[in-house]
């Protein structure tokens, strides 16, 4: 069978009705979101520098940073393994689920998964794994690669994910958004409940504390981490920041430029292993650092690659990929690169191998809008241009492909010609004067000349003749009369003045977030706190709830649940601390704190004191318990997804409604 | 109104070989703006299409001859599009990384750089040309002159000037044309996608003249419309400052 050209795929992906509503959609949506979510950043620019500033620093003192953050995760009592290439990762996993007899494994998404074809290996092994990000887990139903590094299903309609539940579930067909949700909903819990095995990737990995950061909206980056006894987290080398504080300033971009979201639904903080006196969490927790190609690329003049935090927004920003989506970035072999879109097109080339996938950086017109949307601020075109170079090798032992990777023949000789005339001006005139003539010819009637198709050029439009009279021959017959009069005028200063906000209290800003997000705020005293929850949880008839320490206080008249027992409806906990500017509530795990009492509940009830809140995430992150505990998470509204048609459904693996006791 | 000065002019080969009349328009409108241009006739070609088609050593020299010509001569540098400026003041500088003699050279060249409407708004401080142009006009921002250059509000506040000129604003404004040098060639398909959306976007203007300020986009928007039998036309903002 022969190879699938790159070009025949894109001819494909363009003829793809579905495909072009479904990529239209997304490029529209994710952008407004994008720029709504900064409008509110006045100092945008100066936040995107501070992130590229502090991921150059990371990048060249990665050895510096890896050994202080291995250190750190080691003594906080998670097992660290490093992996220099795929085949390591793959077989250091493997051991550890032989050592625990694992068969099912519970993943949520990872691309560093897709990167070292993880899945793949395992299903080899005999290990059954189930992707459970609800995008992941439909293309892994249809036997497929991710389109789109966020939305990994971007590419599908909604009839489409309805017929596959039919044919693979055994549900009734159905183009209910909503319903097919609650259907992955339910089969994915019962693999969550039941897998040996959780499996994560990582977003980030703070070097001073250790602490592996995790960022989800479904719930199910929590649920892999939390309710497997074992949980394997997988992180490339490069994912490091700093400081708890570097951390906040990414967390402040990253979901903004990913989904227009000021934070993700969950933002989870993952210090140790479930301690001696914790209710839940996994018991033993490892993390397999891989390295494969990393170290190569940051000895290359592509290393600002490894600074990416994939967002996404590159390929929601791109002209091309809104053509192609994420399934049409071929290798000349035929497969899909792990990586797609601007950002792909260097870390497929880069990471991987160059030969096979540096023609994927020919195909950008280097519009920049790619570099615009980068909350790194990233130069992808400046990239792009070195990758085409031939430049993708490691600078010190001076490797390098050939230039050009990718050029036609025809164009390359093209060019060639082209640099000789244009090094012997008198040659390059002369040159000029014949194309003209030669234009003349061809199209003696019509400025703008039919090319044929194969020209490319010629497949959609015309091309001008060249003038037999060249600007250089004309030069000398321009009369040239200096204006020193004074019709013109100055330019104004237009510089518009931002208009300062008014203050608003720390409460007020947090209820107002949450109300966005959908979810209730009941503002009340502290003596009326357990009778109104008494009544929120009559009127609903829930009768046993699941709690923290905190919330065990105000339940009144109802069951109390201690184990992890998923028919429970309602959850009630305690917030240490809640975000005034994202809405967010900051909930630590460990003795008498069950995570799992604000995740498997369709009901989560939070009770925040107003003199809890403080005004920032890097405020939260900056308090010595976010260190301290287990973990801990950040929850910013109900579970979410918008995996299905960019169509937002709320309740996929957390709870569906969040409930927020706000006491004076 | 700033004293007299005097500029080289760097045409652009597109400029120079395809649309003379743009570089006539451009050195009335310099003149009329108080400006002396010259025009050193031994430059080329900047080199673009080879730096970006990735042969850096087809590139170089090129590079290298704009170079040495510039260097004869003294005041800024004035170019009719964002993308060989870009190429002037960003590619030049990349492609001398690792040869410090070169590099220092392609500096001070870079410095002297202005694209067209970032000199006469920037540098000259000029907003009013008292140009004339009867009817509606829509501008379409090249990528590199946003992007690269951040040069959107000075094209913009020239066209304000122009009298009895309807601006109306281009929708989804900032999508690439398709036009990307080699691109346009190599990738013919995504190449006319892109076009396809930029011309349907100037349909919903109701504008007949398109505007832009750099030659690349010009004939490549301009030749699909040609393709299509439209009749809007492309023309360049020196085109329309020169119109009175």
């Amino acid at each position: 069978m022969s190879v699938k050209t790159f070009r025949e795929r894109i001819r494909e992906s363009i003829a793809d009705e579905n495909l072009q509503i479904a990529l239209d959609g997304n490029a529209r949506h994710r952008t407004l979101g994008r720029l709504e979510a900064f409008s509110a950043f006045p100092d945008y620019q100066e936040r995107r520098e501070r992130l590229h500033a502090i991921k150059a620093d990371v990048i060249s003192h990665l050895d510096k940073y890896l050994e202080q953050f291995i250190a750190r995760v080691t003594a906080n009592g998670i097992q660290v393994h490093r992996a220099a290439d795929a085949q390591a990762a793959i077989r250091i996993f493997l051991e550890i689920a032989r050592e625990h007899n694992a068969n099912l494994v519970a993943k949520s998404k990872s691309m560093l998964s897709e990167e070292i074809n993880f899945n793949h290996a395992l299903e080899a092994a005999g290990l059954k794994v189930v992707e459970t990000d609800l995008g992941e887990y439909i293309v892994q139903l249809r036997g497929e690669r991710p389109s789109h590094i966020l939305t990994p299903a971007v590419h599908l309609r909604r009839g489409q994910v309805g017929q596959l539940f039919h044919e693979k579930l055994g549900v009734p067909y159905t183009e209910d958004i909503p319903e097919m949700v609650a259907t992955a909903r339910h089969v994915l819990r019962e693999v969550f409940l039941n897998a040996e095995l959780g499996v994560s990737g990582v977003n980030f990995g703070v070097a001073e504390t250790g602490t592996l950061c995790l960022v989800t909206n479904e719930g199910n980056g929590r649920m892999v981490t939390n309710l497997p006894p074992v949980h394997v987290a997988l992180m490339g080398i490069e994912r490091l920041v700093p400081t708890l504080d570097d951390l906040a300033q990414f967390l402040m971009l990253l979901p903004r430029s990913a989904t227009g979201q000021k934070l993700s639904a969950y933002t989870s903080l993952i210090n140790s292993p479930k301690g001696r006196l914790d209710v839940d969490g996994a018991r033993e927790r490892h993390l397999i650092l891989v390295d494969n190609g990393r170290l190569a690329l940051q000895a290359s003049p592509l290393a600002e690659s490894l600074y990416c935090i994939r967002c996404g927004a590159c390929l929601n920003a791109c002209p091309v990929f809104r053509e192609i989506s994420g399934l049409a970035y071929l290798g000349k072999d035929g497969s899909i690169a792990p990586y797609p879109g601007p950002i792909g097109s260097v870390l497929s080339p880069g990471l991987l191998n160059c030969e096979n996938y540096g023609q994927l950086a020919q195909a950008s017109t280097l519009c920049g809008a790619c570099k615009e949307a980068c909350p790194v601020n990233i130069d992808l075109p400046e990239l792009l241009l070195r990758v085409r170079a031939g430049e993708a090798g490691e600078k010190s032992k001076n490797q390098r492909h050939d230039e050009g990777i990718g050029i036609p023949p025809i164009v390359k000789l093209g060019l060639m010609v082209y640099r000789l005339a244009g090094g012997i001006p008198p040659l390059f005139s002369l040159g000029q004067w014949l194309g003209g003539l030669i234009s003349r010819v061809y199209s003696p009637r019509h400025k703008y000349m039919r090319l044929p198709a194969w020209t490319g050029w010629g497949y959609s439009k015309e091309f001008p003749r060249l003038e037999t009279q060249a600007f250089r021959t004309r030069w000398k017959g321009i009369k040239q009369e200096v204006n020193s009069g004074d019709q013109s005028i100055r330019k104004a200063d237009i510089t518009p003045v931002p208009e300062p906000k008014p203050a608003r209290s720390l409460a007020d800003q947090f209820t107002e977030e949450l109300s966005l997000l959908g979810v209730k705020v009941y503002r009340l005293p502290e003596m009326d706190c357990k009778a109104s929850l008494a009544e929120f949880l009559n009127e609903r008839t829930i009768e046993q709830v699941c709690v923290d320490s905190v919330g065990e206080n105000y339940v009144n008249g109802v069951a109390i649940v201690r184990t992890q027992d998923p028919t429970v409806r309602a959850g009630v906990t305690g917030v240490f601390v809640g975000i005034a500017d994202t809405g967010s509530l900051v909930l630590v795990g460990g003795e008498d704190s069950p995570l799992t009492a604000s995740l498997l509940p369709d009901i989560h009830i939070a009770i925040l004191k107003e003199s809890d809140l403080v005004p920032t995430l890097a405020d939260a992150l900056a308090k010595p318990e976010i260190q301290s505990a287990t973990a801990a998470v950040v929850i910013t509204g109900p579970s979410r997804t918008a995996d299905i048609e960019m169509t937002l459904t709320i309740g996929v693996h957390g709870p569906k409604e969040l409930h927020v006791f706000l006491i004076s | 109104m700033p004293e007299t000065e005097t500029v080289q002019l760097f045409i652009t080969c597109l400029v120079d070989s395809f649309f003379p009349s743009i570089g006539e328009a451009l050195v009335h409108v310099l003149n009329r703006a108080g400006v002396r241009v010259e025009f050193p006739v031994e430059q080329t070609c900047c080199g673009q299409p080879a730096f970006n088609a990735g042969l850096r050593s087809q590139a170089r020299p090129l590079a290298e001859h704009t170079i040495q010509v510039f260097e004869k001569t003294t005041g800024e540098i004035i170019i009719p599009s964002g993308s060989c400026a870009a190429m002037l003041k960003y590619g030049y500088p990349e492609l001398f990384e690792g040869d410090p003699d070169w590099l220092a050279k392609a500096r001070l060249l870079a410095g002297r750089v202005h694209e067209f409407t970032e000199y006469l708004v920037d540098v000259r401080g000029i907003s009013d040309l008292g140009s004339r142009w009867p009817g509606k006009l829509t501008y379409h921002p090249s990528c590199h002159l946003l992007r690269m250059l951040g040069v959107d509000r000075q094209p913009r506040l020239l066209l304000a000037g122009v009298k009895d000129a309807e601006i109306v604003e281009l929708p989804e404004r900032t999508d690439c044309c398709g036009f990307g040098g080699v691109f346009s060639v190599e990738h013919p398909e995504l190449s006319a996608e892109f076009l396809k959306r930029k011309i349907s976007n100037l349909e919903k203007t109701g504008s007949p003249t398109l505007v832009v300020c750099d030659t690349g986009c010009l004939m490549h928007i301009q030749g699909g419309l040609h393709r299509l039998d439209k009749g809007q036309r492309v023309v360049h903002i020196a085109q329309v400052l020169d119109t009175r």
